[in-house]
Formats: structure tokens, sequence, C-alpha cells
């Protein structure tokens, strides 16, 4: 699904609600990571939910792929994703995510409680821009 | 006739937000209005520092710092208000006693119980303790239903036992220890008691006499009143044989360069300047308690309870997490499709505010087996139609999960 897709779609989607039932149907777009690749390297700790992330760049673009115990942050998992697949590095610096989350109405997913971590995720990406530059 | 919702009124938070049902009581609790009035109160008419002045200001705010304590030893029925040691919270208190009484009583080889219930904040204080000291650490294990197996305990004590640090109520799974009955147990050996009290004050009556525990630590967040402060009891005689563990003003009685000598507990282990306007509303918060009908308070909590957990055995995909026979107002439970994150995102859609993850107690999620609980936990102000709302909330929401 693409960002414009997504967009659209959470912009007909109404309240608290109706969002977290859209995440929930977005996470079914979410295959899975293989069991090798759940581990503790790329895990991303919430306080209340598990992810995991892997980060790779094929022709200076990158490639992300993610997983989650809680089918909510796989449907925000799909979002991070359909925003940031393929981009080049100065795409990705370019790209303000957390506005973009807040103009989608999910500002709450972005607090500093350690709930789900999506700001950890959108952090391990810019970490990785950094990485690839040196 | 006890009114819950006579009570919700005195609460300004809940006054404001009629929706809310807040069912995150074990994490903090809403603060009544007089709560709220006595630290205002006392910034309005008698702010100063406490102890060093001889202004009118100075003396009326050490009275009124000295009157909390003497409101938190009677709440707890101590001998005396010397026997109380303000800290920043039950953790701190549980800090003081390992650097403390632990620095100085224990050595390579001292066993130190734990159960298996604990809340972080009665584990790695005594981890960091043993690591510095050699001393061992046992756990204490579990029975299926969540309660202490006491055969397991029994087991552990030995005279190499120096100090058993027991929850009185789990935080995380609500299970409610038998503490006069343990104690009575490790006292055979010479051992020391510290119970963390952080989820049983704003439901049970305490009586540390009664109890006969060594140390008893609580938060005054988790019983009504702010957050910042809390208190330790400890045993006037083992109090006042504790060595200093943080130096600087209010604790000393006379310093000079070549040698400084320390004033009597409890002063020696408060240094520094107190959360003087939280002490105060500390002490507003067990007066206010105090003067609730307490047993009418437990019977309702009881029964709230009661009717979560019959509600829960008729939906599908849902099970309790601890079925231990003595509980406090704690239910933990896990779900056989969703995930305890997803559940509690679905409820804060509907303004029910439920806690989910490890609780701070993840030796003993792993001992049971899971990454994770939904827990709801109640107090006094919490209503019949608040746990009707939630059950059907989470029916709606698994179905929703499934």
């Amino acid at each position: 699904m693409n960002k414009a897709e997504i967009e659209r779609k959470l912009a007909g989607a109404h309240g608290w609600e109706g969002k977290n039932r859209l995440l929930v149907q977005l996470a079914r777009d979410l295959p899975p990571l293989p069991t090798s690749e759940l581990n503790d390297a790329n895990r991303i700790v919430g306080c209340e939910s598990t992810a995991w992330l892997t980060i790779g760049w094929q022709q200076a673009q990158i490639q992300l792929a993610a997983d989650s115990e809680s089918r909510i942050v796989k449907g925000l998992l799909v979002l991070l994703i359909a925003a940031y697949q393929g981009k080049t590095r100065t795409e990705i610096q370019a790209f303000d995510c957390e506005a973009w989350l807040i103009s989608l109405g999910l500002t709450r997913f972005l607090s500093a409680s350690r709930g789900n971590g999506v700001k950890a995720i959108i952090g391990k990406i810019y970490d990785a821009i950094g990485e690839a530059q040196h | 006739m006890f009114d819950a919702y006579a009570l919700r009124a005195q609460f300004p938070l809940l006054a404001r937000t009629p929706a809310l049902i807040y069912l995150d009581n074990a994490a903090t609790t809403q603060k009544p209005l007089q709560v709220l009035d006595a630290e205002r109160h006392f910034y309005e008419t008698a702010n100063a520092n406490v102890h060093r002045g001889s202004h009118r200001l100075a003396v009326a705010a050490t009275d009124a710092f000295e009157n909390a304590r003497s409101s938190v030893a009677h709440f707890l029925n101590a001998r005396s208000s010397n026997e109380i040691v303000f800290t920043r919270g039950a953790t701190e208190a549980i800090n003081l006693v390992a650097h403390s009484w632990g620095a100085a009583n224990l050595q390579a080889g001292d066993e130190i119980l734990l159960s298996t219930l604990e809340h972080h904040a009665n584990i790695v204080p005594w981890q960091m303790l043993a690591t510095r000291c050699g001393a061992i650490i046992k756990p204490i294990q579990l029975l299926r239903d969540g309660s202490l197996d006491l055969e397991h305990f029994h087991s552990l004590l030995s005279n190499k036992t120096k100090l058993v640090g027991l929850t009185h109520i789990s935080n995380a799974i609500g299970s409610e220890l038998p503490i006069a009955e343990l104690i009575n147990s490790a006292h055979h050996y010479g051992a020391k008691v510290l119970v963390d009290g952080a989820q049983a004050v704003a439901h049970k009556i305490i009586d540390v006499q009664a109890l006969n525990a060594d140390f008893y630590v609580f938060s005054s967040h988790k019983a009504y009143g702010p957050t910042g402060i809390g208190a330790l009891w400890a045993r006037s005689e083992i109090l006042s044989s504790m060595p200093p563990w943080q130096g600087g003003g209010e604790m000393i009685e006379r310093v000079s360069f070549s040698q400084t000598s320390y004033a009597e507990a409890p002063a020696r282990f408060e240094a520094g300047t107190p959360a003087i306007a939280q002490t105060i509303g500390f002490a507003a918060a067990l007066d206010w308690l105090q003067a609730q009908d307490r047993v009418a308070i437990a019977q309702h909590e009881h029964l709230l309870r009661l009717q979560l957990e019959l509600g829960l055995s008729q939906i599908e995909g849902i099970r309790l997490i601890g079925n231990a026979l003595q509980k406090g107002p704690v239910v933990s439970m896990a779900f056989t499709h969703a995930h305890p994150y997803d559940v509690a995102q679905f409820l804060d859609a509907r303004e029910i505010a439920v806690r989910v993850g490890n609780h701070c107690a993840q030796p003993l999620l792993a001992s049971l087996g899971l990454s994770g609980t939904l827990r709801a936990s109640f107090a006094a102000y919490n209503t019949h139609n608040d746990i009707d709302t939630l059950l059907a909330a989470l029916s709606e929401t698994l179905e929703l999960l499934a």
C-alpha cells in the first residue's frame, strides 16, 4: 500500500476507535519477519509491546522489514514502511515523519511514554542513515 | 451505606472527566481535593524551610512537617514518629535500607530471600547490595495460583538468611501474602523482614506492631497522596543502629573538616531540604483515608474484583492471571488471540485506562511464561458501572481482534 492510499484511508477513519480498527486492518499487509530475524539485534523495546526492524540498503535506497507482537504496532509499521521504503538518505532526512503522523491524527502514538516504540523505530532509521554515511 | 459516587465527587480530576474509567490505580491513584488544598494551604500560609529557622514561619513549617510524621506513624500504628523516615517513595526507602542496614549487616555468603512476586524495586537494590558484599539472592517460588509456595519458603530459611523481602500485595497479579506468618517464620532464624506495602496501604489497615515487621515501606501516591514522597518505617532499635546513607544538611549533629557526627534517626536519614509540601499532602491523604469507612472501602473493592473476575470467566479468550485465595484489588489477564497492548488501545479509545506490560515484575512474568498482561486495578472511587463498561468493552474488542 502506498503513502497516498494510507493517507486517504486514515482520513476516512473516524475517532480513535476507527483509527485503531484501520491499523489492525493494515497489519494484515505486513509480511512476517522470518523467525531468525526476531533477535535482540533487531528488537525495539517498548514497555508494552515489542517490535523488530531490519534495515538494509540496495543501490543507496533503504530496505525496511518489520514485525511486532501487536497488531496496532504492525499497522504503524506498515505506515512507516510506506513512508520510507526505497528512499535515499537525502529523502529520508528531508521527510518529517513525526509531523506526518501528527497530520494523520496519530499523535498519541508519539508519546515519550514507552508504550509502543514508534519514536524508537523512527530513531533507528535515522541512526541507520548516519551509519550509512560513514 | 458506602457510596462510591459520592467519594468520586471529592476527586477534581474525576469530577472534570465524568466519562473516564480509571482502572490504573496500582500505578497511581487520583487525589482528593483535601490533598490538593493541603499543599496549596501550606504554600499560602506556612512556607519556609524546616528544622533550621526560629522565625515564626519556619516554626509553623516545621510543626506542619513533623505533624505529618506523626500522621504517618499513627496510620501505621508505629510506636513512635521517630520510626518514620521520609523518602521519595517505596523505591528510595528500599534503597535506603539496602545501602545502610544492608551494607552494615550483610557479608559474603549471607542470603537474601525475595518472593518471585516482587516489583523490580524490591529486587534490584538487593542485587546491587549482593554484588557489593557477596551476599546471595534466593527467589521464593510461587504456587500455580500465584500465591507464595510456603513449603519452598520454609526450605530456604536457614541461619544464613539475613533478610527476607516480601511484597504485601503483588502489583502485577494481586496476590496478598500472609505477612505476619512469614515474618514469624523468618524471625525464628534471626532474619529481618522488609515488607513492600506500596500496593497495600490504600486498601488495608496496616498495623506494623501486629505484623511484627522490621521494615515497612510505601509510597504516598498510591494511597491518594502526592508523588515524590513516601515513607520507611523501621523498628526503632534497628533504625537507631543504622549508619547514614546520604550526607548533607539536616542529617548532622556537628560538622568540622576533621570530624562529623550524625543526628539521631530519623533526621540522620533525611539529608537536605525535604519535599515539605508533598509531605504535608501525604499526611492529608492518610488523614483523609482514615476518615473514610475503611472496612466498607475494602469490601467495596473486593466486590469490584469479584464482579470483574466473574465477568471475565464468561468471555471467551480471556485467562485470569493470579487466582490466589487472598488478593488485593488487582486483576491481571492474558488473551488467547489478542496482544494486551492492542486491547488496551481499544479500551483507551473508550476512555478506559488500564495498564499493560510486565508491570516492573519481569521475573514474575517470566515464571508465568508470559511477556505481559493487561491489568485493571481499583480504588475506592471505582463503581460497579465501571466494571460493567470494562467487561462490555473487552468483549467487543476481543471479537474485533479475533
